[in-house]
């Protein structure tokens, strides 16, 4: 008697992929929606601090690179919506926060300094902020943390 | 003689969808950086309220040279200087902090020191109402004016 032979299904190995279009649309939506332009890309060590507030959007930044970069403590001035770019004398500081000021007599203004700066680079910028009538500084911080 | 039509599927190819949104994943995950978005901040006295601020009716804080400190020219380490501020800010609570740094301290022992005069409302229990950080030719001018050299 000949054995009757079932029908072999086929079997195919599938990956569900339908829900990938969701997820990666929601990852879309969350960089788009968190990105935010870094205006200064200085590589530093910042100060670390207990207290820190939370520094505005749109506030204007300086930056002193360390004496360690190449070239040393250079100073770089952007807008807040602009890349940032290198200035060569206190006096290139006091007419880019002049002009900002005028714009808006309220603009704050970021001071982005590496922890090793000698504080004299820093004096020089404090006072040209002080010069164009700045009213708001913050002194960029990474938080402390318990040893 | 009728030419039958042939009906003609509408479909939108979205074939390449994935890959675009895959380029554009990668493209957002390299370029987002996290960025420090904190510091502490100060604002600086606008002209017209300007106070007269003279050295002996303040605490003087002075950030020396390899971050020691002197508070009214006595030396103190980082831990006796808000003791100090809240023995003085009892006599009289408005009495404002000078924060003087060297020209050859760095930025991180100013900073340390600030960081310190800020945590008075935790660490002592006192607000410190006015902490002015004057620049070098603030302090050379005050001096001219007083006829020190």
């Amino acid at each position: 008697m000949a054995l009757i032979r079932g029908r072999e299904r086929n079997t195919g190995a599938q990956i569900f992929t339908a829900s990938m279009a969701d997820i990666v649309f929601l990852l879309i939506v969350f960089f788009v929606l968190t990105y935010k332009v870094e205006v200064d890309r200085t590589k530093m060590d910042l100060p670390d601090t207990w207290v820190r507030m939370k520094v505005p959007e749109k506030a204007a930044v300086i930056s002193i690179s360390p004496p360690s970069a190449s070239p040393p403590l250079t100073i770089r001035v952007s807008t807040g919506e602009e890349m940032s770019l290198p200035v060569s004398t206190d006096e290139e500081i006091v007419t880019f926060a002049s002009t900002e000021v005028a714009q808006n007599p309220d603009k704050e203004f970021i001071v982005k300094a590496d922890e090793s700066v000698p504080y004299e680079r820093v004096d020089a910028v404090l006072d040209a902020l002080k010069q164009s009538k700045v009213k708001f500084i913050y002194l960029l911080s990474e938080q402390k943390v318990v040893d | 003689m009728k030419v039958k039509k042939k009906p003609v599927p509408s479909e939108i190819f979205t074939g390449s969808m994935a890959d675009i949104s895959f380029l554009l994943i990668i493209y957002f995950m390299i370029t987002s950086a996290f960025s420090a978005t904190r510091g502490l901040d100060f604002a600086l006295p606008e002209d017209t309220q300007t106070p007269e601020i003279k050295q002996e009716d303040a605490i003087d804080v002075h950030v020396l040279r390899g971050g020691a400190i002197q508070v009214d020219g006595i030396d103190k380490n980082l831990e006796g200087l808000l003791p100090y501020v809240a023995e003085k800010l009892k006599q009289n609570p408005d009495k404002p902090v000078i924060l003087r740094t060297d020209p050859d301290a760095t930025y991180g022992d100013m900073i340390r020191v600030f960081d310190e005069l800020r945590q008075a409302p935790e660490k002592i229990d006192t607000e410190i109402k006015t902490i002015s950080i004057p620049t070098r030719r603030e302090i050379e001018n005050l001096w001219s004016m007083l006829g020190i050299q």
